[in-house]
């Protein structure tokens, strides 16, 4: 929503397309979660929150259209009056500020001519640093005003006029910032390794070390955005710790721990969990702002699994309202719970449907179509026998698979013996399929003689 | 005629000589037994003793296959030409049908020539007389007594599969049709060899030269495949018609040639996999890359089919047949098309057990489709109905069990019940043997590659005049042949 460079010609068609409403009461405070974070990515939270939640959704209108009235993006500011307008037409915000937007747009446009002048004006007199200096600006306020690829385009042409290792940093980090908004992940990562070998063929002082846990968060996000959940996982749990405020342009420490925690919650088992995640110390610290990611962990590292489930599901809402994490919810939660469901079905041989409906299924449904269709992918392996309602693991039976394989062998053993001395003998009766153009080839019979079996290779390969 | 008997009973010696003639011996005494045999007029054969009986009255042929070939021969050329002094066709049928059933293996291979003639009149008369049926099964005795091992391909077997396929008369053929196929004939007849000696190869006496069969050529062997697989899925016996077409499918060509008959097999190769497993069968590895391609555009159609029949809905699936009737009418598939969309239904409660050991009818019933409608079936009586005959044919391992109140109760069965020791021995060893026979006929191959002269002299003139690729006699162009033809043999050690 953000990205997109195309307004949609009324504010309520946007919302038309998200379908998705929260109505459940988040845990949150929306000041201080927006506290959080800085620069344009508050405005596009402020309007996710405000777009899909029922509860919060006026205040967080009414902040954003405050926001925005502070920046310099006219198309965000009428988003964020016009759905207001929708579900809060009471508010003073909602009234739509007419001269406010008459006004930044002329200044926009002033701006960007007087710093298109300039940067003309130093090129003219090759000045490099100033060049630099220009595009920079440029960049910075394409971005201000929500042109994204005209300022990622701006961003990208500092690079020319680069001249020390710091510049280089400066201007993938602009690229980031850039490229995140426009969930560009490729740009992002390959940003993302040129600060790093700049980091490590330059002597890094400890100014430059502080944004490592930046460079992490953001490669991390990307892996996340794309659903690679594991190396997600592992990029986060590898983040260094203290990126404090350093990366609230883009993701908050809180954000380090969730996504981190989810991500490791549904792909690694519990051995990895207990020690890539629990006595991980650099991570310990991103854990300790969401104790309720540490004690899903925990619960189920300690095979509590429902417990674990509870809590997920007393967070889904505040999940559902984060920009990124909307979209991978249901899957990642479904990942946890299909492992949850394997895992405490392992050491059993057979579990009544209702007990795993007690442990896994909300009040007053159950699973048994769930985990049909979890047998059916292959996630888990038992039978369901739906009249004694029970879930049975299914037998093995060594002695069983072993003779079938033996005999198997042997069966294919002797086919396929079989074919290759048949074309061998077909190679020495010269019986091979030929085409029939070939002629001068061996001793080539013809093969026109009988209609039915002319040779259409080479009709087809001409025919293309 | 009296004197004549003892002449033509000659050989073999009777009785059987306490030490069994050597091969040389029994190689000579055949030869001018049969030498003498052919010089005696037709009229003499065609005699009759004094109390009334022919010479084919007398003789028995499983010991004496060479003067009952010759006068079964004799008394043909004779009703050809009209002689009326001789029998009714009667008793010719009934004489040509026991010889061919009760020959002996040894001396006929000094008759191929007689034995085709033989073999080709009973079809002339089966088709003379309507019923072509009825000679279904003397050809096929006729080619096992010939060949017990069943592994030479003769023009003859073309003729029985046609035979059997315009008669539908499936089943006699099968004798025949279950060996393997592993030669094909071929002109030279090895000098070192005798052809009495019985544990030589058929490639040894069946040769073009002596008259039982002709030089095939690649259409004829396709052929042979494809029939053989229409006769199998004739049967409902999906799993050999596979093998069958497979060999088809996966025949060896040269420089990206495909038959029209390849891809012929290919289609009905397609459902014919479905219907054995339930899902789109993979092209085996020794399949020509140019075959390959040329398959996967030409049978678009069935592949689509196939692809739906595995993922798709029952509804699609009958929309998908519906849509391509004029397609499987032209290549005279509808008939197995209409047997993969019975089949879909069945595979979805075959599937089923994948993920339930136990559950209702009604459950069934409304957890499958059928791919002939397009629809549920009517009633859950019906899809226990169709439960219980899959059960009976053997497809579905399951039980029934059906309450008088309550409804009936689908119980999946564990896969494959664990074969007793003893019944596992007794297949293994059975694999044993096979495993045995094969490596005697991978050396029988591997020597015949190696050594034959016709062989040696090709390479030696492939590597004068370099022409195009040595590695082309012994593999397709395909494949690497010598690497796996090795490891085959390790194994087989």
């Amino acid at each position: 929503m953000a990205g997109s460079q195309n307004p949609p010609s009324s504010p309520s068609q946007s919302r038309g397309k998200k379908t998705l409403l929260v109505a459940d009461p988040p845990k949150f405070d929306l000041e201080s979660y927006i506290q959080n974070y800085k620069g344009r990515t508050r405005l596009e939270r402020l309007l996710h929150i405000g777009v899909c939640s029922t509860f919060l959704g006026v205040d967080a209108l009414k902040l954003a259209v405050k926001e925005a009235k502070r920046g310099k993006d006219v198309w965000r500011y009428t988003k964020a009056q016009g759905d207001l307008a929708n579900i809060g037409p009471d508010e003073p915000e909602a009234h739509r500020d007419q001269a406010w937007m008459d006004m930044t747009e002329k200044q926009n446009t002033a701006e960007t001519n007087r710093l298109l002048a300039e940067l003309n004006g130093y090129k003219h007199n090759l000045i490099k640093e100033s060049v630099r200096m220009a595009n920079e600006d440029l960049g910075k306020h394409y971005h201000a005003m929500g042109d994204l690829p005209k300022a990622f385009e701006a961003f990208s042409r500092m690079r020319q006029d680069i001249s020390v290792p710091k510049h280089i940093i400066d201007v993938s980090k602009h690229l980031i910032d850039v490229a995140v908004e426009q969930r560009n992940w490729i740009a992002v990562t390959s940003n993302v390794a040129k600060i790093k070998s700049t980091l490590t063929s330059s002597v890094a002082d400890e100014e430059e070390k502080a944004i490592l846990p930046y460079l992490q968060a953001a490669e991390a996000l990307a892996y996340f955005d794309g659903g690679e959940y594991h190396s997600a996982a592992v990029a986060f749990l590898n983040t260094a710790a203290g990126m404090g405020s350093t990366a609230a342009s883009v993701i908050s420490p809180n954000d380090v721990a969730i996504y981190g925690g989810l991500c490791a919650l549904a792909t690694m088992d519990r051995n990895e969990l207990q020690k890539k995640v629990l006595e991980n110390s650099s991570f310990r610290t991103y854990l300790e702002l969401e104790p309720q990611i540490r004690r899903a962990i925990a619960f189920f590292v300690n095979s509590r699994y429902t417990a674990c489930l509870q809590i997920l599901e007393t967070y889904r809402a505040d999940y559902l309202l984060d920009i990124y994490m909307q979209k991978h919810i249901d899957e990642i939660y479904y990942m946890v719970r299909s492992k949850s469901i394997v895992q405490y079905f392992i050491p059993f041989s057979c579990v009544t449907l209702d007990t795993m409906n007690q442990a896994f299924a909300p009040p007053g449904k159950n699973i048994d179509k769930e985990l049909a269709t979890m047998i059916q992918r292959g996630d888990l392996t038992a039978r369901v026998n739906t009249i004694d309602r029970l879930l049975e693991a299914v037998p093995s039976n060594p002695r069983t698979e072993l003779q079938r394989g033996a005999l198997k062998v042997t069966d294919d053993y002797s086919r396929e013996a079989r074919r290759r001395i048949m074309h061998m003998n077909v190679n020495m009766a010269d019986l091979e399929v030929k085409s029939t153009k070939s002629r001068g080839f061996g001793q080539g019979f013809g093969g026109s003689d009988d209609l039915y079996g002319e040779p259409v290779g080479r009709e087809l390969r001409s025919r293309g | 005629m009296d004197d004549l008997l003892p002449k033509l009973l000659a050989f073999p010696p009777h009785p059987p000589p306490s030490i069994p003639l050597t091969d040389t011996q029994y190689d000579e005494g055949i030869k001018s037994h049969i030498s003498t045999v052919k010089g005696m007029a037709d009229s003499k054969l065609l005699l009759r003793t004094s109390s009334g009986d022919g010479v084919l009255d007398l003789i028995n042929p499983s010991i004496n296959t060479v003067p009952y070939a010759f006068t079964l021969l004799a008394i043909i050329t004779a009703v050809h030409k009209g002689n009326k002094n001789v029998d009714a066709k009667g008793n010719l049928w009934k004489n040509m049908s026991d010889f061919v059933s009760n020959l002996d293996p040894r001396q006929i291979r000094y008759l191929g020539a007689e034995l085709g003639q033989i073999t080709d009149t009973i079809v002339e008369y089966a088709r003379s007389s309507n019923q072509i049926a009825a000679a279904v099964t003397p050809v096929t005795n006729s080619l096992l007594n010939y060949d017990p091992t069943g592994g030479m391909l003769t023009s003859r077997h073309l003729l029985l599969v046609k035979l059997s396929l315009n008669s539908r008369q499936f089943f006699d053929a099968v004798p025949v049709l279950d060996k393997p196929i592993l030669y094909f004939p071929t002109q030279k007849t090895p000098k070192s060899k005798l052809l009495c000696n019985m544990s030589s190869s058929p490639s040894t006496y069946i040769t073009t030269d002596n008259g039982f069969t002709k030089k095939l050529k690649y259409q004829e062997v396709l052929e042979y495949f494809l029939c053989r697989g229409m006769i199998y899925a004739g049967l409902r016996d999906w799993k050999k018609a596979f093998q069958s077409l497979e060999d088809a499918v996966s025949f060896p060509t040269k420089e990206g040639a495909v038959s029209k008959m390849m891809i012929d097999a290919y289609k009905k190769w397609i459902l014919v996999g479905l219907l054995r497993d339930g899902k789109a069968p993979t092209l085996p590895k020794v399949t020509g890359n140019g075959a390959a391609k040329v398959y996967h555009v030409i049978a678009k159609p069935y592949e689509s089919l196939a692809q739906i029949f595995e993922t798709g809905t029952a509804s699609r699936l009958k929309a998908e047949a519906d849509v391509g009737t004029a397609i499987w009418q032209q290549d005279c598939n509808l008939g197995l098309v209409l047997h993969v969309l019975a089949a879909y239904q069945k595979t979805q409660i075959r599937n089923l057990a994948n993920i339930y050991t136990k559950m209702s009818i009604q459950e069934v019933h409304s957890a499958t489709t059928s791919a002939e409608t397009g629809f549920k079936l009517p009633s859950v009586h019906a899809t226990e109905t169709l439960v219980r005959s899959m059960i009976a044919d053997g497809s579905l391992h399951a039980t029934v069990s059906s309450g008088s109140s309550s409804p009936s109760i689908l119980t999946f069965l564990p896969p494959g019940t664990l074969l007793s020791e003893a019944v596992f021995q007794n297949q293994l060893a059975i694999s044993t043997v096979q495993v045995k026979a094969l490596t005697d006929e991978i050396k029988h191959t591997d020597h015949a590659l190696t050594h034959e002269k016709d062989y040696v002299k090709w390479l030696q003139k492939q590597k004068k005049g370099k022409v195009i690729n040595i590695d082309q006699g012994i593999s397709g162009p395909d494949m690497d042949w010598q690497n796996d033809d090795e490891d085959l043999m390790a194994t087989g050690y």
